[in-house]
């Protein structure tokens, strides 16, 4: 009987819900969590001179993020100020859940930012980042290899050098090379050196054409014939190779290089090579990450939004940020930074980032990605010959994009 | 007169809060879901959606999927099936040893058999996919030098890297079975036993009937439970297999729900397949508690 | 001479099987500490070693001094504990009810608890959220506890019914002969009797409020209310976990389940025979 009443008891307590005085801005994002520290700093930096404004930061994981943010703000709810890869932009302004920043902010203010950090989609701005980056570069370690290759052929002959089987016990005991090769984001960029693009203006995919049949055989040969990269590796695999030093080099992405850098690893970063077929670059795919706003907002928390975004996207704050965790900024002026070009890894990451291509943020690309995985994945199984898959992928990749478009 | 009264009063004493609290959380959702699966909702017909009858359903069976739904519903079956035999099994044996009365430091074993339940999954699933790696795998590691046999490129195949994610389900698995059977082994009284020996019985007798029968009560909501909620589980298998390499070939039919919805935002399809798997399961839960009789009683 | 040979054989036997089964279930439980004891966050690695080289405790520090980890096992164990205690007395009564009654929809409430459980989760989460705005539920402890009790109700219902399916009626009659009435009856003679099924019960309810996570996500927006899961997922990041704070985090969650476990393995086994139906 007694704990009947003890159980209502707790149900009554916890209906209760605190009355918050002060105007509340919640952000959500999908922050690392040394980013987040970050923020943190910075949101209360701003609270301190705007002691009538509580601003909460509320990580959520990218994919939950993306829909439960279309869930919310389509139910009239949702956080106030969403950051995240521009990525999601087509997808939240397709569905009408973003404001047009360009009617919120001056032209004055949006020419500080470098152009890539702008996010445009049917000719209007939906986003501004304040980090650009999330793009792949051959980081190697330096005890391991002195000088990067800078061709695809330099890659496979000191390649065929590095990957060393020590004990001679059958088993590679070093590789010259891993990274998460089996995912299609990673293979991309192989792709672009050989000179394909996913997509063209229209958003059509362009899959299916001689570039990807060559980048496909370059991928099957760099495993089975140069054997200079481990037959299984995804990303865990190949991070703890390239930390227990294990593997000269790995391509990897921004996020990753101060893990490195913490692990003890004398890591050096450099471009992607030149693939000699081609005489083109490698392009990894760039995404910048930034700030939108949710189109439900109130008139008076517009105000404070606005003021909350130009104080995190200013000058100061985006410098402490790309200090600690070696991002690169979107404030032009930052670029002639001494921060900036005393850094040989801040220097070589933005050589790559300007080699490199931006991801189409259009809703499409996601149809291309799930299309592209498991036809590129029977490549390096042995099931499909190169030629069948590019083939197979522009029509999966059609038929996927038809399907969500319906 | 008085007595009913009374009795059915107790009645819905007992059940009412928990029918009520069921109810409310359940039959909105599904409402829900019912309708959108009649609708057109996707991601160009977010707010101006319409119903437009079965067409879903008729696109859930027709649409020629890459994999092939066909399969992916079999290969579900097989993955309940399988997860279910091993889960009971295993369990059941562990709680029989583990009853047995001359066995020392029981509460010991108990306590480490159970550190499978109690792991948190996500970390532990991709300790799991470490140890399966090809190269750097501790099963491998075993394979070749404790037992001589040849390595396996288990997250490579598609039956061996099906296999990987079941032998994870299976290990996060039994202890919940093995907790239930040792709680249903209480439930047999001794004298049952002291007087089957009497008359004679071996230890299969004892089993057979004395053991079973009264384990099956408290088993069989375990394992229609069980069943269920394997069906659906599509955390390990994704997790195995990194979103179903090799080649989206390791999949269940959870998956496609999970793709339609958050990837492409087709939502009105999702609906549609989360019903049709329903009304599997439904269609299961009937015949095996008609099977099993489990809606009566016992004695 | 036989019997005694024969035991032998079955508890060595039965012991290599034990510790065969400890071993398997141990290894990978002894990686994720070996993951939350490594510097530098790291999943995996190369070397097979139980414990790494360079061991430190760091991260366990960070966890209580940079991240709010006390705020989320406060929450946790709040909503888990109340849980338990109404997943218990619910299901308990309700079980006893469908056990030892005949009444009309008895089929059909059963079965409707079990259809709960079949839909693909995925799919309830947008009306989940819509109803959750509407009631005003959203990020109160509330509504997460009445939908975690409604989760786990289910299958402690079930759980219940089946093992009072195994208690013989006659008991209750010879305690109401003796002059109890319904609840007594239930209350001091069935109740001791079905502790292992309770027992069942209550673990199943913690655990699924302790480690479940895609209600608590629709449910706790704010960050003072998270749980442990969430604050788990919050460690993760597309190809940035931090998986030593995570593993960490998961060493500590599994402590508290250890722990009830073995205070009410006590029960579990209870050994409380039938004893009393003899005559």
């Amino acid at each position: 009987m007694k704990l009947k009443y003890l159980i209502l008891s707790f149900f009554i307590l916890s209906c209760g819900n605190k009355k918050e005085e002060r105007t509340k801005i919640t952000i959500w994002h999908q922050m690392r969590v040394d980013e987040r520290v970050i923020l943190q700093s910075q949101i209360e930096k701003f609270m301190l001179t705007h002691p009538k404004i509580k601003v909460e930061q509320v990580y959520k994981e990218t994919e939950e993020m993306r829909s439960g943010f279309i869930i919310a703000a389509v139910a009239g709810q949702g956080a106030e100020i969403v950051y995240g890869p521009n990525d999601n932009i087509g997808v939240f302004s397709s569905v009408d859940i973003i404001l047009p920043l360009d009617t919120l902010f001056d032209k004055k203010f949006i020419s500080q930012f470098n152009p890539k950090a702008l996010t445009y989609y049917k000719n209007h701005l939906f986003q501004i980042a304040d980090k650009l980056g999330n793009h792949l570069a051959l980081v190697y370690n330096k005890k391991l290899l002195k000088t990067p290759p800078k061709t695809t052929d330099e890659l496979i002959e000191i390649g065929k050098k590095l990957t060393k089987d020590f004990n001679n016990d059958g088993k590679i005991d070093q590789y010259a090379l891993v990274w998460n090769y089996t995912e299609p984001f990673f293979f991309i960029l192989f792709y672009t050196g050989f000179g394909g693009w996913v997509m063209d203006d229209e958003f059509n995919p362009t899959l299916n054409n001689y570039s990807m049949v060559r980048a496909l055989e370059f991928m099957r040969n760099l495993r089975d014939s140069a054997k200079i990269i481990p037959r299984e590796s995804d990303y865990q695999i190949a991070d703890a190779l390239f930390k227990d030093e294990k593997s000269a080099m790995i391509i990897n992405g921004d996020w990753s290089w101060s893990s490195y850098v913490k692990a003890g690893i004398d890591i050096g970063v450099a471009p992607l090579p030149i693939v000699n077929e081609t005489g083109l670059n490698c392009a990894p795919m760039i995404s910048p990450k930034g700030y939108s706003v949710n189109k439900n907002i109130s008139n008076e928390k517009l105000i404070i939004v606005k003021e909350l975004l130009e104080f995190l996207l200013n000058e100061e704050n985006q410098l402490e940020a790309t200090k600690l965790v070696s991002t690169i900024p979107t404030q032009k002026s930052l670029y002639s930074n001494p921060y900036f070009t005393n850094n040989e890894i801040m220097v070589n990451s933005q050589k790559q980032i300007d080699l490199g291509r931006s991801m189409p943020i259009v809703p499409e690309m996601r149809a291309i990605w799930d299309a592209m995985r498991p036809h590129y994945q029977a490549v390096l199984n042995g099931a499909k010959s190169p030629k069948q898959s590019a083939n197979d992928m522009q029509i999966d990749s059609k038929i996927k994009i038809k399907e969500m478009l319906e | 007169m008085n007595k009913t009264f009374l009795k059915n009063i107790w009645i819905t004493i007992l059940i009412l809060p928990s029918l009520v609290i069921l109810i409310a959380v359940v039959v909105y959702p599904f409402g829900y879901n019912f309708i959108l699966s009649l609708s057109n909702i996707s991601l160009t017909h977010i707010r101006d959606w319409k119903i437009i009858g079965f067409d879903q359903y008729i696109k859930v069976f027709t649409t020629v999927t890459q994999p092939n739904i066909y399969v992916i519903f079999f290969k579900t079956i097989l993955w309940t099936i399988t997860n279910l035999f091993f889960h009971v099994v295993i369990g059941v044996s562990l709680a029989l040893v583990l009853n047995q009365k001359d066995i020392f430091g029981k509460a010991i074993f108990r306590t480490i058999l159970i550190l499978p339940w109690a792991v948190p999954q996500l970390i532990v699933a991709l300790t799991w996919r470490g140890m399966f790696n090809y190269e750097y795998g501790v099963i491998n590691a075993m394979l070749t030098q404790v037992m001589g046999l040849p390595p396996v490129e288990w997250l490579k195949g598609e039956s061996t890297a099906f296999l990987s994610a079941i032998i994870t389900n299976v290990w996060l698995g039994f202890p919940f079975m093995m907790i239930i059977a040792l709680g249903a082994l209480q439930s047999i009284p001794r004298d049952m036993y002291e007087a089957a020996d009497i008359d004679g019985a071996n230890w299969y007798h004892r089993f057979r009937y004395i053991t079973v029968p009264l384990l099956k009560p408290v088993m069989i909501p375990a394992i229609t439970l069980g069943t269920i909620w394997t069906f659906n589980n599509l955390n390990i298998v994704w997790l195995i297999s990194n979103g179903g390499e090799p080649q989206d070939s390791t999949h269940i039919l959870v998956s496609f729900v999970y793709k339609a919805a958050f990837n492409f935002y087709r939502y009105g399809y999702a609906a549609a397949l989360s019903v049709i798997i329903f009304l599997i399961l439904l269609l299961f839960s009937l015949s095996f508690m008609k099977k099993t009789r489990t809606a009566e009683n016992v004695y | 001479m036989k019997n005694k040979f024969i035991k032998y054989l079955r508890l060595t036997f039965s012991y290599l099987f034990l510790i065969l089964f400890c071993a398997i279930s141990i290894y990978p439980v002894l990686q994720v500490v070996n993951i939350s004891l490594r510097p530098a966050n790291r999943l995996l690695t190369t070397s097979l070693e139980i414990f790494p080289q360079n061991a430190t405790f760091e991260n366990y520090i960070k966890l209580f001094t940079e991240q709010p980890f006390l705020i989320w096992i406060g929450n946790s164990s709040f909503i888990s504990l109340v849980v338990t205690l109404t997943g218990v007395v619910l299901a308990s009564t309700a079980g006893y009810a469908f056990s030892r009654y005949e009444f009309i929809g008895k089929k059909i409430s059963l079965l409707s608890l079990l259809v709960t459980q079949m839909f693909p989760p995925t799919m309830l989460l947008l009306p989940m959220y819509i109803m959750l705005v509407k009631l005003g539920l959203l990020n109160s402890y509330m509504g997460i506890m009445i939908l975690y009790t409604a989760t786990a109700l289910p299958f402690c219902i079930w759980q219940m019914k089946g093992y009072y399916d195994t208690v013989p009626f006659s008991l209750e009659e010879a305690a109401m002969i003796d002059g109890c009435n319904y609840f007594q009856s239930f209350y001091k003679i069935i109740l001791p009797i079905a502790s292992p099924a309770l027992v069942i019960t209550a673990l199943f309810s913690f655990m699924s409020s302790w480690t479940e996570y895609i209600v608590a996500a629709q449910v706790l927006q704010n960050t003072e209310l998270w749980t442990l899961p969430l604050g788990l997922k919050s460690f993760e990041s597309n190809f940035g976990t931090e998986w030593g704070l995570y593993g960490a985090a998961s060493v500590i969650i599994m402590v508290p389940v250890i722990i009830l476990f073995l205070v009410l393995s006590k029960w579990l086994i209870s050994g409380l025979t039938l004893g009393s139906v003899k005559g």
